[in-house]
């Protein structure tokens, strides 16, 4: 997959989440942005992109995460 | 109370119990949520609703996914932290509940599991379905 689709893929995961089909990320979204990202739903958030992608993170890398952007690079760098 | 851990949990796992409404559990809502709505406290009203005598609060039927997260699966070492409920029968005084969760996902990043929760009136007639996602403390 290409970082572009990544991204559209985790698009989707956000609009899910957090109800909001008109959310639209960017590399720099961060929990601050959105009013509902907070600790129980960065845990489905994470829990989301394990499924979609099929791939195991640990507690203490998506605990680092800052925004969008390092957690496609996560993504990308598992694949 | 049962006391498992995360470890000993799989896809499939099923955990059950039963327990009988009485007019003092409804009471007792009343006291303890403030919600005086005669469709749960006034008989007569209630059958002119149409139903057959004080309806359970919905909410009071769902408390019983407490006691199955917090007692039996997975008991002592839980932390429930959503619950979706659908109420698809009225509840009555007298009414045996049978509620009933089985695990359909597991994520080992957080310690999570996942439940299918059914709540069954004696009849074997659906009277509340949803899912759960609990938190499971980790030996290690």
């Amino acid at each position: 997959m290409t970082r572009e689709e990544v991204f559209e893929e985790i698009n989707l995961i956000f609009r899910d989440v957090f109800d909001d089909d008109s959310l639209v990320i960017t590399d720099s979204t961060n929990s601050d942005d959105i009013e509902d990202w907070d600790s129980l739903e960065h845990i489905n958030l994470v829990v989301a992109m394990e499924k979609k992608f099929n791939m195991k993170f640990n507690i203490k890398e998506v605990g680092q995460l800052q925004n969008v952007g390092e957690m496609v690079d996560l993504i990308l760098s598992r694949m | 109370m049962n006391e498992y851990c995360f470890e000993d949990l799989e896809v499939g796992k099923k955990e059950s119990f039963s327990v009988r409404i009485t007019e003092q559990m409804l009471d007792s809502f009343k006291d303890i949520s403030g919600d005086e709505n005669p469709l749960h406290c006034d008989e007569a009203f209630a059958k002119e609703e149409g139903y057959d005598g004080r309806v359970a609060y919905g909410m009071l039927t769902a408390s019983f996914l407490s006691t199955l997260a917090g007692v039996y699966l997975p008991g002592r070492y839980s932390l429930i932290q959503s619950v979706e409920i659908k109420f698809a029968k009225p509840v009555y005084i007298g009414d045996e509940l049978t509620i009933t969760g089985e695990i359909t996902e597991t994520n080992d990043t957080y310690g999570l599991i996942f439940l299918k929760v059914t709540i069954t009136d004696s009849s074997g007639k659906k009277v509340c379905r949803g899912k759960m996602q609990i938190g499971v403390k980790k030996r290690g």
